[in-house]
Formats: structure tokens, C-alpha cells, sequence
């Protein structure tokens, strides 16, 4: 008997990704003991808010929720206010609001706006946290897309060596729909893992090993999105139906098999 | 119970392409019953299988035959002009049984007989594997023409669907098309493209079988080379508008320095929005 878990996760990855939220709604209500777990581990997009301390926005996920408040990570402070929040040490706030400022550049120089937030936790043997980016585009009334990236990591510290173990995952939805061409929409997500254990110097050098796992695994990632949405998806449309007529490929095929058996022949 | 079930039918009517029987796995496990034994989910089965065009072969049969809403009799039975029987769909087993004559009754019978010839011609000339179906529907006021072809390969963590349905109007000669793509990706992620496409082409009133399955090709042909085209747009417009693949320097952060990056050079607008 398989895990009911399991077929949680088995099912969302099956139907539609545009309706994740609806459906983790219905799972949660038809197996009510599963809410925790698919709340922790399923990646809905990203929520904003403005932070009312600072005036910036941020984004909101379940790493810096407690009950119905969020944490901004520009004051640190809950909204609504929690009177004995778990707030990160001081060590690791820290480094929480140098990543902030570090990703606040990435963000810019990858994205050229939308909004990136990081939060991170004590852990027993070192620190964990979540890298947040969004961003959404209308180029113009008839098309549109967003991306949202969550990074979750941990970090166990070591001598001189920390081990880093990253959890990626990107939702990508883009959608045109015109007269000429009717509704289109290609949606989803993908998820990715790496491990690696780099050499650190200090607090600083965290963010920055963080920062270059990040930016190496979107460069991947990216790329990886590009093949399926944009070459897979494509490819299988072309397997369903071919524009030039069968008759005419297979012809050329069999010319094709005829000509490599005369030279092989020879 | 009732708002369980309505849960469970709609993931029932969500399923992907080729994937029901995981659907139907999934909500078995979680619920502990099995779906199709549920009395209160046949509709949802029911409505699966004619929206998506599911297939069946009679029994002896070598070709499949559609299920729609156009060639439904209801309680579970469909009608096939073909072989001009009809037959009792079990979704449980997924199989066709109690088979009975049915005689083609219809004003436009000729037509629906010569599309039955001209149609699959122009069917097998551009799809590896589809199944077609033609019907008189709507009181005999219009002939529907439908073709699905579903290619799997879940080895592979994909499957795709491309469904075309055409309805024509003798009186008018209006055709009316709509043209839907389901394609599934799943491999360590969740990706699907779903297209909906209606074309409304018009034919002199009482056109040949000919004309109907020239046009139907026209549209066939100008709507994938739309598609092809819309991702193309969509690559280079809207995802590369989304996140560049380096930053304007096309050089990788240097992280060491990260914190003088703000200071040292311009990195470009919007610092809070």
C-alpha cells in the first residue's frame, strides 16, 4: 500500500500546476492529518506585502510565518505584531540582513526589478534558511509570466568548511491569448538539489558561498526551463502532429535508408 | 461527504493525458476506496471521457472509436457511424460491451459517409496515430467531426493530447472549430501547456466531404504554425523578460565584493519599489 503522502505529492505533480493552491486546499480537507507536511513541502507562488517599518515589500512563505503573522525581513519585525516570536539569534540575523542586501543586488542584476527577500533560522549544528525571488512581466494586454524562485538551505559548519545542502525549486507560468491564436498557456515547476561543502572565513564568507550556489543553480535551472517549455513541450506537439505529410517524410526516410544501403553495398 | 467527493471528481476531471488510472491510484490510497466503484463519481468519469474524446475498441474491432458528447446515448452508452453499432461504456474496466445495431439515421448520411472516407486520408497524413469520429449532432442541424490522437511516453515523464473538433452546418456552411493541445511534463517538476484554440471558417451551404476536409486541413496546418510561433514569442519576449541569463556585464557576480557592487557601479534603477 503506498504512502498516503506520497500520492499527495504523486497527484499535485499530475494535475494542473496552475491549480496547486486550489488542490492543496481540497487534499487538506479530504486528509486532514496531511496539512502540515503538504503545507511544509509543497511551493505555492510567492505572496507580497509591504513591510509598514520600511515601506519595502516582501515576500511571504512559511519559513518567516507564524500563525497569521509574517516576519519582513527589512525590520524584522512581525506584521501582525507576535508577542513571543521566535526571531533568529543575533549571530544569524546578522547574516540574514547582509544575504538581504546581497540578493537585493542579485535580484537587480538578473532580474531588473520584482522583489527577492531571505530569511534564515538557528539550527542546532548551524543555520539553515530560504532564498525568495519574484518577478512578473506584461509585455503587453495579451501576454504575461512570472517567475518565482525558492531556495531552501542548510548549513552545517565544520573546521574550515561548511556543508551546504540546497533545495531549488522555480515556478514559471506564461500565458499569451490572442485572437489569431487562442489561449495558450505553459505553467509549472521544476525542483532541483545540490550538495557541496565550500571553505568559510567568517560569517561573511557564508553569504557569499550561498550566493554563488544560488546564482549557479538559477543559471541551471534556467536553462533546464528553457529546453522544457520551450523545446520538450514543442517537440511533443510536433509527435502528435506533423505539419509536413507523413507520406512525404516517410518517403524521404526510405530514400534516405536506400541511398546508405547503396553506399554500404558498394 | 459531499464536499469530498466533489474534491475527488474534480481531480478525476483534471487527470492528464494517459494518466487517469495514477489519478485514480492517488485518490484510492488516500481515501482508502477506489474511485470507480463510487457511484457519486460516475459523472465525473463520464465527463473525463467525452471532454477528453477517450477511445475504446468494440469487441473484434481492430480500430478504436470516440466517445463524446455528440455520439452519447447517456447511461454510459455511445454510438459508433462506422460500424454503425452502439455500445455500453464500463469505466471501471475500461472496456466496451452489450454491442447493438444502429443504423445511421440521419438527412446528412451521405455526407456523414463520404467524410467517414475523405477525413482519415487527410487524418493519417499528419498525425502518427489518431482516431476520428463523425456525427450528425444537434438534431441533425450539424455534423460533427472529431479527431483526437494521444501519444505517451510516461518511460519519459511526458504525454500529449491533441484534440480537434469541427462542426458543421450544412444549411450555412458555417464550420465552427475549436483545437485544444494538452501536453504533460513531469519529470522532477510538474510542467503542462494547454491550448485552446476556436476558428470559425465558412464553406458554401451543403459543401462536398472534399471541401470540409481541405478546410479542416487549411486550419489544422495554420494553427500549429501559430503555435510554433507563439513559442518562439514567448522565449524571447516574455521569459527572457522574466530573468536575464547573466546580468548586463554578461559576467558572474563576484561575491567576495558583493557589498561594493552598490557603491562601485550602477547597477540601474528601482532599489525599493
Amino acid at each position: 500500500m503506498a504512502d498516503p503522502f506520497d500520492s499527495a505529492l504523486d497527484l499535485l505533480r499530475r494535475l494542473n500546476p496552475k491549480d496547486t493552491t486550489e488542490n492543496l486546499n481540497r487534499l487538506c480537507s479530504l486528509v486532514p492529518d496531511l496539512t502540515e507536511d503538504l503545507l511544509t513541502s509543497v511551493d505555492q507562488p510567492l505572496e507580497v506585502r509591504r513591510c509598514k517599518k520600511t515601506g519595502r515589500d516582501y515576500l511571504l512563505c512559511d519559513y518567516n510565518r507564524d500563525g497569521d503573522s509574517w516576519r519582513s525581513p527589512w525590520s524584522n519585525e512581525f506584521d501582525p505584531p507576535v508577542s513571543d516570536a521566535e526571531l533568529p539569534s543575533e549571530r544569524v540575523r546578522k547574516m540574514e540582513v547582509k544575504a538581504n542586501e546581497a540578493f537585493d543586488v542579485y535580484r537587480e542584476l538578473y532580474f531588473e526589478g520584482g522583489i527577492s527577500s531571505v530569511y534564515f533560522w538557528n539550527l542546532d549544528d548551524g543555520f539553515a534558511g530560504v532564498v525568495l525571488l519574484k518577478k512578473s512581466v506584461n509585455p503587453n494586454s495579451n501576454s504575461s509570466g512570472s517567475w518565482d524562485s525558492i531556495h531552501v538551505f542548510e548549513s552545517a559548519e565544520r573546521a574550515r568548511t561548511a556543508h551546504y545542502k540546497l533545495t531549488s525549486t522555480v515556478i514559471l507560468n506564461l500565458g499569451t491569448e490572442s485572437e489569431s491564436l487562442g489561449g495558450m498557456d505553459l505553467s509549472g515547476n521544476m525542483t532541483r538539489q545540490v550538495e557541496q561543502d565550500l571553505p568559510i572565513d567568517g560569517d561573511e564568507s557564508h553569504v557569499a558561498n550561498l550566493g554563488r550556489m544560488v546564482e549557479d543553480m538559477e543559471l541551471k535551472m534556467r536553462n533546464l526551463l528553457q529546453e522544457v517549455y520551450f523545446g520538450k513541450a514543442r517537440d511533443v506537439v510536433g509527435d502528435l502532429r506533423s505539419i509536413p505529410p507523413l507520406s512525404e517524410t516517410n518517403r524521404d526516410r526510405a530514400t534516405h535508408r536506400e541511398m546508405i544501403g547503396n553506399l554500404s553495398s558498394r | 461527504m459531499a464536499s469530498s467527493s466533489s474534491a475527488i471528481a474534480s481531480f478525476v476531471e483534471a487527470a492528464p493525458p494517459g494518466e487517469l488510472q495514477d489519478v485514480v491510484l492517488d485518490i484510492k490510497t488516500l481515501t482508502g476506496e477506489d474511485p470507480k466503484t463510487a457511484s457519486s463519481l460516475e459523472p465525473a468519469f463520464q465527463k473525463y471521457n467525452e471532454e477528453q474524446f477517450t477511445t475504446v475498441k468494440l469487441p473484434g474491432a481492430s480500430q478504436a472509436v470516440i466517445m463524446s458528447p455528440y455520439n452519447a446515448l447517456g447511461n454510459a452508452r455511445y454510438y459508433d457511424t462506422e460500424s454503425q453499432s452502439s455500445f455500453k461504456y464500463d469505466y471501471s474496466s475500461q472496456n466496451a460491451s452489450d454491442v447493438q445495431s444502429y443504423p445511421l439515421e440521419s438527412s446528412h448520411a451521405d455526407l456523414v459517409k463520404s467524410l467517414l472516407k475523405s477525413v482519415p486520408a487527410q487524418v493519417q497524413e499528419h498525425y502518427p496515430s489518431a482516431t476520428l469520429g463523425v456525427f450528425p449532432t444537434e438534431n441533425d442541424s450539424r455534423i460533427a467531426i472529431l479527431v483526437v490522437a494521444n501519444k505517451y511516453s510516461p518511460n519519459n515523464f511526458w504525454n500529449g493530447r491533441w484534440r480537434s473538433s469541427y462542426l458543421y452546418d450544412p444549411s450555412s456552411g458555417a464550420l465552427d472549430a475549436t483545437i485544444k493541445v494538452d501536453v504533460h511534463y513531469y519529470e522532477d517538476g510538474n510542467v503542462r501547456l494547454l491550448t485552446d484554440r476556436p476558428v470559425s471558417s465558412s464553406l458554401s451551404p451543403s459543401a462536398s466531404a472534399t471541401e470540409i476536409t481541405r478546410q479542416i486541413a487549411i486550419t489544422e496546418k495554420k494553427y500549429q504554425e501559430d503555435l510554433n510561433r507563439a513559442f518562439g514569442t514567448l522565449n524571447e519576449g516574455t521569459f527572457k523578460g522574466l530573468r536575464r541569463q547573466l546580468p548586463i556585464t554578461r559576467q558572474k557576480i563576484e561575491w567576495d565584493k558583493i557589498s561594493g557592487y552598490r557603491l562601485g557601479q550602477d547597477i540601474g534603477g528601482g532599489r525599493s519599489r
